[in-house]
């Protein structure tokens, strides 16, 4: 293949950017696992050189029309040709930067964070694998090697999750996470297929053409985008598969940044994005997604009402904003889902970051016990959660804002005024929940409102004070420059929607005008209310969730999702399928060549008998078998 | 061709045979295993002779030459071990050639 010098400079990058990481990956786990400076730093540094890349490419298409698009033969069996290579559009480009930086400054934030930890550069190895899937999969032109980097990237935020090994949740939440989001794969699998059978190839540029309509069937295609949003309901952790994503904290805290911002949910968020034109040739099937982002975003946000633990509410506020955006792109805005998932991205990484700092600090993740262990001193990282927090309330001028105003524009633009409601709703319980943490973690209480705090060491104890100072200093950095991307992101919604523009998109959601003062009205209300019960001097810091017990036992429960699951797994597949399948095991299985080989035995024990006496009854036998031989042989 | 028919023969022979077997694997004697052995080689002669009558050929005749000289062989070295058995053990009972049953593999 031969390309003009500005595609191959663009190529080179593209490449450089998406192989640096493994290559880290493979000298960590290689050579140097034992020298832990060495690590972190070809860690840090082929991520670095991967955001360069991404921002270097970013610049210089950032006016380009077309998109790059570069492919080689990876295979050939038959007359199956499976390509592998390079896409480069606006949509890729962008996450490709968003990605490339979070995880830099994850890893940055890491050095402060994992101090100490004995699995330190197998850490940071992994978090190299990390990258180099998320980087690798939103640069794939094909559904299929986008299928494999979104496999890898379930695969290493297993192990990342699961990386305090010897704690026992932690393994369990890491095989949870791996097997609620295969569930979803394993549709998303099928949909691939069936494109694959109807259409004839995975091209996402061709798919993304208006190709499909011709050469599919209307109700095939709401089929195969059914099956694939399938992929996306788990990766993304939408209803009914959300429950992996709170368990998935149980990793360390920069894990759950990068997980809960650029990386592993919001693979699901880039493939609608990424297929979103094709995904809009089916009306019915955008109708179900838009219900199921709105079912996720309200079911977690109530879920965030009542939850203690820090990393919790913020999980379950990922959950609701991933559903957010799901509800914007199902809308028919492409511009206000991607947007939002650019800025969220931002926050929520800060978010977790400021709660790492904590965490690592007091060493619980209870939000009351963080307060009255005097979590308002730590300045820098409380300053930059209250930012965040504001972001994801949508309070201006903060990123978080301007997107939810595109989103609730685009909501707004639709038939039936339920949806726009649902986005209001949402809005409000976000401000809230999120607020109510910040009072509660601004204005402790002596005493506890409930005796029930459960501690989780998440962190690992004190240091002496000068390497705390130290972890401090590399923990406060990427919190300030990730609040400043939280405070100029929101400005860039004029010239990233013209970048994202592509033909035939709708334009991005401005709803009417009471729609701006409504939306901020309720954002504040939520905020008044959780002043007014956590804040005020002297409130008893109880939700008007938490006075009812049944509805705080709901929520809590996060709606028995967990109990059904376990219910499920219990009855159906512990009670029954496996226990066939252990039956047919035990029985037909091993029971047949158990049978086997006692048969043999027994009769080689009964045929012993035959040669084990004196003499005479060996020549007996011998003559005995010569007799038959002889029959047989002459009177066949 | 001549007096006595092939069948008749291999009748004789069968029976020698047979004959020899029910010695070799009924009498507890040596002695008499020996015996029974030699029937046996006999029952092979004629049936060889019979044979080599039956089909016009001399390889019968020689092989039944063969035979006995082995025959001859046999009894002088076979009987020369049942006495050296004898002077050991006493019996000329095939049984006190067996290891004992307790080291015997089952």
């Amino acid at each position: 293949m031969t390309f003009s010098p500005m595609t191959e400079t663009s190529l080179l990058a593209a490449v450089c950017c998406s192989v640096l990481p493994l290559v880290a990956f493979a000298v960590v786990m290689i050579g140097t696992r034992n020298r832990r400076r060495l690590s972190a730093g070809i860690s840090i540094g082929a991520v670095g050189v991967s955001l360069l890349c991404s921002v270097f490419l970013l610049v210089r298409h950032w006016h380009a029309d077309e998109p790059l698009r570069f492919v080689g033969t990876w295979l050939i069996s038959g007359e199956i040709t499976v390509p592998i290579g390079v896409l480069l559009d606006p949509t890729s480009l962008l996450m490709l930067v968003v990605v490339a930086g979070i995880c830099f400054l994850v890893q940055v934030y890491s050095l402060g964070y994992m101090a100490g930890d004995p699995g330190f550069t197998r850490y940071y190895a992994f978090m190299s694998l990390f990258a180099w899937a998320m980087i690798s999969l939103t640069l794939s032109p094909t559904l299929l090697q986008l299928y494999v980097f979104w496999e890898l990237v379930g695969l290493s935020s297993y192990l990342l999750i699961g990386f305090w090994y010897e704690k026992f949740s932690a393994s369990e939440a890491g095989k949870k996470a791996f097997v609620m989001t295969r569930l979803g794969d394993v549709a998303f699998l099928l949909g691939l297929l069936v494109v694959l059978v109807e259409f004839g190839n995975l091209d996402i540029l061709e798919l993304n053409s208006l190709a499909p309509l011709q050469r599919m069937d209307p109700a095939v295609i709401t089929l195969s985008a059914l099956l694939i949003f399938g992929g996306i309901v788990g990766k993304s952790a939408q209803f009914p598969l959300l429950t992996w994503l709170p368990d998935a904290m149980e990793g360390p805290t920069p894990v759950s940044a990068l997980l809960h911002s650029a990386t592993m949910v919001a693979a699901g968020v880039f493939l609608f994005a990424r297929i979103f034109p094709f995904f809009r040739l089916s009306s019915t099937a955008m109708t179900v997604f838009l219900l199921i982002g709105t079912v996720s975003m309200l079911l977690s946000s109530t879920m965030a009402m009542v939850a203690r633990d820090i990393k919790q509410v913020w999980a379950y506020s990922t959950v609701s904003q991933l559903g957010f955006m799901i509800m914007g792109l199902a809308a028919g805005s492409f511009f206000s889902g991607v947007f939002h998932l650019t800025t969220h991205a931002g926050f929520k990484a800060l978010l977790f970051l400021c709660s790492g700092v904590f965490i690592h600090a007091f060493g619980t993740n209870d939000m009351f016990e963080i307060g009255r262990r005097g979590g308002r001193g730590l300045h820098i990282p409380m300053v930059c959660m209250v930012i965040a927090a504001a972001a994801l309330s949508g309070i201006p001028p903060l990123s978080g804002f301007f997107s939810k105003e595109a989103i609730l524009g685009a909501l707004a633009e639709l038939d039936n005024p339920v949806w726009l409601a649902a986005g209001l709703l949402g809005a409000f319980l976000t401000a809230y929940y999120t607020f109510r943490l910040l009072f509660i973690v601004l204005f402790p209480r002596r005493q506890e409102p409930e005796g029930d705090g459960d501690g989780k060491d998440g962190g690992h104890g004190a240091h002496d004070p000068h390497a705390h100072r130290q972890e401090y200093r590399a923990m406060a950095g990427p919190l300030l420059v990730l609040a400043a991307v939280t405070l100029v992101l929101g400005f860039a919604h004029g010239p990233l929607e013209r970048f994202l523009h592509f033909e035939g998109a709708a334009a991005g959601g401005h709803g009417p005008h009471w729609l701006l003062y409504a939306a901020l009205g309720l954002a504040s209300a939520g905020v008044a209310l959780a002043y007014l019960e956590f804040g005020l001097p002297g409130a008893a810091q109880v939700g008007f969730v938490e006075r009812m017990p049944a509805l705080k036992k709901l929520f809590a429960e996060r709606w028995y999702l967990d109990r059904m699951y376990r219910w499920l797994l219990d009855r159906i597949v512990y009670g029954m399928v496996s226990r066939a399948c252990s039956f047919n095991d035990r029985k037909v299985i091993d029971g047949g060549l158990d049978g086997l080989s006692r048969g043999t035995i027994a009769s080689g024990r009964r045929l012993s008998s035959l040669h084990g006496e004196m003499i005479q009854y060996r020549i007996l036998v011998v003559f005995a078998v010569v007799a038959l031989l002889v029959l047989h042989f002459f009177l066949q | 061709m001549s007096i006595v028919p092939y069948s008749h023969v291999m009748t004789l022979a069968t029976l020698l045979f047979v004959m020899g077997v029910v010695c070799l694997v009924a009498r507890r004697n040596l002695i008499m295993m020996l015996l029974g052995l030699e029937i046996l080689l006999n029952a092979a002669s004629i049936a060889f002779v019979g044979a080599s009558l039956r089909w016009q050929h001399m390889d019968g005749q020689a092989l039944a030459l063969f035979i006995m000289a082995v025959a001859a062989a046999e009894v002088s070295v076979g009987l020369a071990l049942i006495v050296a058995v004898f002077r050991r053990t006493g019996s000329v009972d095939p049984e006190v050639l067996e290891p004992e049953p307790s080291t015997r593999q089952r």
